[in-house]
């Protein structure tokens, strides 16, 4: 038994210890580090682009994806499960098909695309396609985890909140929400480091203006690992603390509950 | 007055029950686990919608359409407490009222919570308190809004034998007092008795019988009827 337990610590701390090794690249000497890349200032303007960008798509993520979430979480019937079908197809979707096909279905050649062009919002290399670009790519795992959070709030305490005499969207903001909080925090920052860390499609329709994924790989191409690595650290802080923090949180309060 | 036909389909049997009740009145549906009762009760407070019939209190139309459950003002108990558990105690008693009438009803709330004992607990979390002291505060909760129609559906299930009495003393206390209609369902023949002068007997999702509870032990309508009135 007692031998049996070792074995099972002993792998997970090497499962643990395999998963975090690649973090051990940031000392590997590279070089003396570039900060500017092939192009001045372009570092900068990437992580301001990539901060700003990501925060707008990841407003219309919340905006858009949280009353889909709600829908999803109450709702059952044939007409649901279409709508998990097609959710499903998104998220499962690899990045650069998606980038192939946003390029191809908002291109001036579609409908959709000439009238967007005719009333001035360019479908690619814009700060639109950008934002676009990252919302298509992180909107499906804002909603999956979500609908979770908000699923795991017990009908009958809506209900009786209802019954107290709170309209639907009162119901919503005082029992709903602060019971999901949690969980919704942690498909926001899901969908802010998808959004923010999204290459394959956005490297397609927005090459221009350069976030952060794409300048390390320009830099990369360019000057090489030491116009890169500056960048890495920038955005393995913009990305990575937060979110592992609240991931932590609420993994511990279903821990807890 | 509030008068329902309530027709909703189950696996065996279709519930199809008609109450008619004067404002004020007080009624027990009385009957064995899984004939309906509960049922009634859903589809009267719109947790669950009918699949026929029509249901309506002092004139408002409660079904069809299904009327939206917050312009209802039903008080409706289960042995489920439902406390928002991220809210206080006094949170949760107070969350049906609007900040006007939480100034208004001070009076009233400050009964509630002595005659129900909650000042110990008045502060903490709702996930905190015992379960005696959760079905005093959903109790609390459902009568602060002073609601004309009030359903209980076996709300006393799990709490020992004095305080369901004390409960119960204080609820029809607090009906004389406020007049509400009360609906009360229970297996516990004692317990409805005590609550209600009258009851409304039902077998397998229909009315079998409709009376005082003397009439219903004088001749009970069936042999089951007669088995529960006389269980202790």
């Amino acid at each position: 038994m007692r031998i049996g337990r070792s074995i099972e610590r002993i792998a997970m701390a090497a499962f643990a210890i395999a998963l975090i090794y690649p973090l051990a690249g940031l000392l590997v000497p590279v070089g003396r580090w570039d900060w500017n890349g092939s192009m001045p200032g372009a570092t900068a303007d990437s992580v301001r682009i990539s901060i700003v960008l990501t925060t707008l798509a990841l407003v219309v993520d919340v905006i858009i994806g949280t009353p889909v979430a709600w829908w999803m979480a109450r709702r059952h019937g044939p007409d649901r499960i279409v709508y998990d079908a097609i959710l499903l197809l998104q998220v499962l979707m690899p990045p650069i098909a998606l980038g192939i096909l946003l390029s191809l279905s908002f291109g001036p050649t579609t409908a959709i695309g000439a009238w967007l062009m005719k009333i001035g919002v360019p479908t690619s290399n814009s700060a639109t396609a950008f934002v676009a670009t990252q919302v298509y790519a992180s909107i499906g795992y804002y909603v999956v985890a979500a609908r979770a959070a908000l699923a795991a709030v017990p009908r009958q305490l809506e209900q009786t909140a209802g019954l107290l005499g709170l309209p639907p969207w009162r119901v919503f903001w005082r029992v709903t929400f602060p019971l999901a909080r949690l969980g919704i925090a942690a498909a926001v920052s899901l969908a802010w480091v998808r959004a923010l860390g999204e290459f394959g499609a956005v490297v397609i329709t927005a090459y221009y203006p350069s976030g952060m994924p794409v300048q390390m790989w320009v830099n990369l191409q360019d000057t090489g690992l030491p116009a890169v690595m500056p960048l890495l650290i920038i955005f393995l802080l913009t990305a990575l603390p937060l979110p592992w923090l609240i991931h932590l949180m609420a993994q511990n309060r279903a821990a807890r509950a | 007055m509030l008068e329902a036909h309530v027709v909703r389909k189950r696996r065996t049997f279709t519930v199809d029950v008609r109450l008619n009740l004067v404002d004020g009145s007080k009624v027990a549906l009385f009957g064995a686990s899984g004939e309906g009762k509960s049922t009634v009760l859903s589809c009267i407070a719109g947790i669950e919608p009918p699949d026929g019939g029509e249901i309506s209190f002092r004139g408002r139309k409660f079904f069809p359409p299904p009327m939206p459950l917050h312009e209802r003002a039903v008080g409706y108990l289960t042995q489920q407490d439902l406390l928002f558990p991220h809210l206080s105690v006094e949170q949760n008693v107070r969350f049906g009222l609007s900040r006007e009438q939480q100034q208004f009803e001070r009076d009233w709330i400050d009964e509630l919570r002595a005659r129900l004992d909650l000042g110990p607990v008045w502060r903490a979390r709702a996930r905190q308190i015992s379960g005696g002291q959760a079905r005093r505060v959903a109790i609390a909760r459902m009568l602060a809004r002073r609601p004309p129609l009030v359903l209980l559906d076996e709300p006393f299930t799990g709490l020992d034998y004095p305080t369901i009495l004390e409960l119960v003393d204080d609820l029809i206390t607090w009906q004389a007092a406020l007049g509400f209609t009360l609906i009360a369902v229970d297996h516990r023949p004692e317990i409805l008795r005590r609550l209600c002068p009258r009851a409304i007997a039902i077998e397998r999702g229909v009315v079998v019988q409709e009376g005082t509870w003397e009439e219903l032990s004088a001749s009970p309508a069936s042999a089951a009827l007669a088995r529960l009135l006389t269980a202790r």
